[in-house]
């Protein structure tokens, strides 16, 4: 610039970054960083939440004795024979992944991460308590267990019916546009909402799928307290109400596939189902890709579903790791152990988000 | 391309819509039942689903004793509230961080992307003992601030912000005009869609948010709708007040559903910038 | 003279001036918006209470009474958060298996001294209610009832079955065989199960087994140890069990459906407590409801001797009241004490009551169904005291639901649950 600029008044545009940004350093340090912190020192602790609002000193440092108290036991021994087929699994996704990365069928970070994944199920099933062995928290495993078995159901089941339906209902007339908001409607619904539908669609006494199949002249299931059935109650709510985002998300990267190679496909006698398969698909496997993680991270810290339908039964076959950690800390008062779990949570959350980004970075 | 092959398709594809709107359908068809026919039995119905005994006894009930006014005038201060300001934090950061360049700009957008990846269930312990020691549980501010602070809103403006082009506000700046008023004057006015956006999935967020209230509002009286439901929900109401629950069930929905049915444009948008582009 | 005079007009100003002193109330026993203030007609836990609270709002000089009702299961999380969080409600309810838990820790204010000054003759308790509020020689709450299992029996179906006295009361098994033998004559004559209860949900399902227990002369823990893979605890569930799987009674029904097969005429018995008395009663006698000739019986004996699970219901206030507003704390303790007047309304629930001078009234004898399940008080025991309690009652739920919701073999859960219980009487 040559000509001689105005006087400018007003701030610098580093003082008008600190005005701008304080607001919301304040908050975030406030409300986010300090407690993400506090928790972590909160789990170096033997914290009673009850004892301790009556008297400040009761809490005693005790390191990490909270993590081995949840997440270890005694005489805890390895071998890879302890879930075979778990950990069979593990071990052929992470050479799966490999072997694709090096045939050039699958990105590195992909690659990686099923690998990763893999390892851990390898890794994890093996431990079990030996001879007069024993997990010092009996219920903390499995927990973490059926929230990985109510993943696995949810979101195989929400990402093939989104996309399943987003494919049919892609296109630009007023019919299909109103069938997308019905079927997205369910996904605004809170928690509460959804559950009370769906427990009372269950009930054998006064629900709707037990009017059907009385009238059937069947015997109605008792859904919610069937060790068989709770678990798939509170996945079929789930996929009842979680299909809306994830819709949308296959919506937006169909339409970013470019018509011409529809066009040039229909040319060549390939349309509907083998265009799908062929073009839509191939397409999409960064779409897939982000709606499988992001769905990931957020049935892992499903909390309404199994604690209003199943109050986490029966037999704990529904108890899910944040209901654990809600217990722990206000039921049995113990914060330590609480925030330690909750830590727990955050390493696994926190990979998850890690993967979700370096994938979500990548370019096709 | 419209032919005879697309409405077979609108109506093979109308039949699972409508079985997916059941539930929903059957709640609202409940709560317009007389609760002691409920007690007995919930197939007094039209063809399932179209109520017999129809009845609008529940809502009256709900406006004229019980909570549910209340709670939904809660629902409605949080909601409005964290919407506000959400976006007050969200514009003033996303615009600092997508346009200013300041000392230490690098470190601090990594740590506010950091942020992201904390679940509210790895802080909810510490907030709770927090807010406990400075006596505000209880209160509107412990349901708006915490949420305040999830940095996605920051990184959504942010992104909006990135992909305005730089030459209105270089005209700004030659014309002497300070940053400040460049964010008000220009970029806010510029950035409503994006606004919008965030505010309604910031209402939505807000009223149904279940695990904070639940663990923060004690008593009745300040409960969220959403918390609310849950907690008339508990089998005594079940089984003598199923109408009831029901009619507070589809109050408690009619907000969010109506917001959005008249915003979907920007909820769609929201999910498709956020989405695939990463 | 004329200082008499203005000395009392001050005096008087000053009572009459002051503002109305609000008490907050904690508890559960379900919602009722309608309860109104006439103590003597509501029906049902939750409208009694509440037409009781309503009535102590309206009738107490000066105090007001803002209730919060919280549903049951999640009474205590909230009751605990609230004493954490510094903000508990001025009174609330408890049970008095929780006195150890708040009371060792000094959440509980100390009643001993103040109960008089309000009207509140603690003399008039029974030995048994005393002893139930009372920790470590202090008084800590006022009672309000003893509530007990009871088994809650259709008549017409017992009738239609054979079991029935000629004075109109149904025959009850002596033994575990019995019962068996008498869920076969109901099957047999009616096609309906013998016992309903809620086994999935709601502790019931434990708290049957452990009068089971007792009947034998055994208990889940003494002391510091836990007791619970015992012979006796094997014949209980066995006793149990063998209904499931012969089909007489069904596990999977929660409180709400089991009570409603009871009303619908699907189960001759309910296992339940005493503050259904009223509504079943009153159920009974509507019409359109297949329940109609209804009788309340003791928990029978099926071993040993004669025991069914029992416990109380008492009113509390915080240790932080008298210490940081001594006005609210007195008021508090009036509305306790109005609580108190009106042991006779609440006992309408079914619940027994707690004063001799209500156990002894002719208005007390004559509610319905009393005289039937008077030899309750006698039988009635509860867990021994642990400041676990609750967690101990969670561990014994869960082992047994396991048992009879997913077929976990009865020696794997007892060993599981001995463990658990173990672990937190360690603690």
């Amino acid at each position: 610039m040559t000509t001689k600029a105005p006087k400018r008044r007003g701030l610098t545009e580093g003082q008008a970054a600190v005005v701008l940004l304080l607001p919301f350093l304040t908050v975030y340090a406030a409300f986010l960083i300090y407690p993400f912190f506090r928790g972590i020192w909160i789990s170096l602790h033997d914290w009673n939440l009850l004892a301790v609002a009556f008297n400040p000193d009761a809490r005693e440092f005790v390191g990490l004795e909270n993590y081995v108290r949840t997440l270890w036991g005694r005489n805890i021994e390895w071998s890879s024979f302890t879930s075979p087929v778990i950990q069979t699994v593990g071990v052929l996704g992470a050479g799966l992944a490999f072997w694709a990365w090096r045939r050039g069928r699958m990105s590195k970070a992909t690659a990686l991460a099923i690998g990763l994944v893999g390892l851990v199920f390898f890794i994890m099933p093996g431990f079990h308590p030996g001879e007069d062995g024993r997990w010092y928290d009996r219920r903390f495993w499995p927990t973490v267990g059926n929230t990985i078995i109510f993943v696995a159901w949810a979101v195989p089941g929400v990402t093939v019916t989104a996309l399943i339906l987003a494919a049919a209902l892609d296109g630009d007339t007023r019919a299909k546009s109103i069938l997308r908001t019905l079927f997205f409607l369910s996904q605004v619904l809170s928690v509460t909402v959804v559950t009370l539908i769906w427990q009372i669609m269950f009930s054998p006494r006064q629900g709707l799928i037990a009017n059907v199949t009385e009238a059937l002249g069947g015997t109605p299931i008792v859904w919610l307290t069937d060790e068989q059935f709770a678990m798939a109650a509170i996945v079929i709510a789930t996929i009842w109400w979680s299909l809306g985002i994830a819709m949308i998300l296959f919506l937006a990267g169909i339409q970013d596939i470019s018509k011409d190679i529809y066009e040039a496909a229909s040319i060549d006698g390939a349309t509907g189902l083998k265009a799908f398969w062929c073009i839509t698909l191939p397409n999409l496997k960064r779409t897939i890709t982000v709606v499988i993680v992001l769905q990931i991270i957020l049935h892992f810290q499903v909390f309404g579903q199994a604690h209003l339908m199943t109050q986490g039964g029966p037999n704990d076959s529904t108890q899910v790791l944040v209901r654990y950690i809600y217990q722990t800390a206000f039921r049995d008062s113990e914060l330590g152990e609480a925030s330690a779990m909750a830590v727990f949570l955050f390493v696994i959350m926190g990979a998850f988000s890690i993967i979700q980004f370096v994938v979500g970075r990548e370019t096709d | 391309m419209v032919n005879r092959s697309y409405y077979w398709l609108i109506l093979a594809l109308s039949i699972p819509a409508f079985l997916w709107l059941i539930p929903t359908i059957w709640m609202i068809s409940l709560s317009f039942q007389p609760n002691d026919v409920l007690a007995r039995t919930t197939s007094s119905t039209f063809f399932g689903l179209i109520p017999l005994p129809f009845t609008a006894e529940n809502y009256a009930a709900l406006f004229s004793f019980g909570q549910t006014p209340r709670w939904f005038l809660n629902s409605a201060i949080v909601a409005g509230g964290m919407t506000l300001g959400v976006l007050f934090v969200s514009t003033t950061a996303g615009y600092a961080l997508a346009r200013l360049t300041f000392p230490f700009k690098t470190p601090i957008l990594l740590l506010c992307l950091i942020g992201l990846m904390v679940p509210e269930q790895a802080v909810f312990i510490p907030l709770y003992t927090m807010f406990a020691d400075l006596g505000w549980h209880n209160s509107y501010h412990a349901l708006i601030l915490p949420r305040m602070a999830v940095p996605i809103g920051v990184f959504l403006m942010m992104q909006f912000f990135k992909a305005i082009p730089k030459d209105i506000e270089e005209a700004a700046r030659i014309d002497g005009v300070g940053w400040l008023q460049i964010f008000w004057y220009v970029m806010l006015p510029l950035a409503r869609p994006a606004m919008m956006t965030l505010a309604i999935l910031t209402f939505l967020y807000a009223w149904n948010d279940y695990l904070w209230p639940l663990v923060s509002a004690r008593e009745p009286e300040r409960f969220t709708i959403t918390l609310g439901l849950a907690s008339i929900q508990s089998n005594f109401a079940q089984s003598e007040g199923l109408g009831r629950v029901m009619a507070s069930g589809v109050i408690a929905s009619l907000p969010v559903v109506a917001l959005f049915l008249m915003f979907q444009r920007y909820v769609v948008q929201a999910m498709t910038a956020g989405g695939s582009k990463g | 003279m004329k200082h008499v005079l203005l000395g009392a007009a001050v005096a008087a100003m000053s009572v009459t001036g002051a503002n109305a002193q609000e008490i907050s109330l904690g508890r559960f026993f379900g919602a009722c918006e309608d309860a109104g203030t006439d103590t003597t007609t509501s029906v049902g836990e939750a409208c009694i209470i509440q037409s009781i609270i309503n009535a102590a709002d309206a009738e107490l000089d000066g105090v007001t009474v803002n209730t919060l009702p919280t549903d049951w299961g999640n009474y205590y999380d909230q009751m605990i958060a609230a004493y954490a969080g510094g903000e508990p409600p001025d009174v609330h309810v408890m049970h008095r298996h929780r006195i150890p838990q708040f009371a060792s820790l000094g959440a509980l204010a100390n009643l001993t001294d103040d109960l008089a000054g309000v009207g509140v003759d603690v003399t008039d308790w029974a030995p048994a209610a005393l002893d139930a509020v009372s920790y470590d020689g202090a008084i800590y709450g006022v009672p309000m009832d003893f509530h007990a299992n009871l088994w809650h029996v259709n008549m017409e179906i017992m009738e239609a079955a054979g079991l029935m006295n000629d004075d109109g009361s149904p025959i009850l098994p002596t033994s575990p065989e019995e019962v068996l033998a008498h869920a076969a004559m109901v099957e047999e004559a009616t096609g309906q199960d013998y016992l309903a209860a809620d086994f999935a949900q709601f502790p019931l399902g434990v708290r049957l087994v452990l009068a089971l227990i007792w009947q034998q002369g055994s208990n889940v823990f003494d002391g510091d140890t836990a007791t619970i893979d015992t012979p006796e605890a094997r014949a209980a569930i066995a006793a149990v069990t063998q209904l499931f799987d012969a089909g007489y009674a069904d596990p999977q029904l929660n409180y709400a459906d089991s009570q409603q097969a009871f009303l619908n005429g699907e189960a001759a018995i309910l296992v339940n407590g005493t503050w259904v008395v009223d509504f079943y009663d009153t159920e009974a006698s509507n019409p359109e409801v297949a329940l109609s000739s209804y009788y309340v019986a003791d928990f029978p004996t099926l071993f040993d001797q004669g025991a069914t699970w029992a416990d109380s219901h008492m009113w509390a206030i915080p240790a932080s009241l008298p210490r940081d507003n001594p006005e609210a704390y007195q008021a508090a303790l009036q509305v306790l004490a109005f609580i108190n007047e009106h042991n006779i309304d609440w006992a309408r629930t079914g619940h027994m009551a707690v004063r001799n001078s209500v156990l002894g009234s002719e208005a007390y004898a004559s509610l319905p169904h009393r005289d039937e399940y008077t030899g309750t008080a006698d039988i009635a025991r509860d867990t021994p005291a642990s400041v676990h309690y609750g967690a101990i009652q969670d561990v014994l739920n869960r082992e047994l639901q396991a048992i009879w919701l997913t077929g976990k073999p009865v020696e794997e859960a007892l060993a599981d649950a001995e463990l658990e219980v173990q672990d937190l009487l360690d603690d």
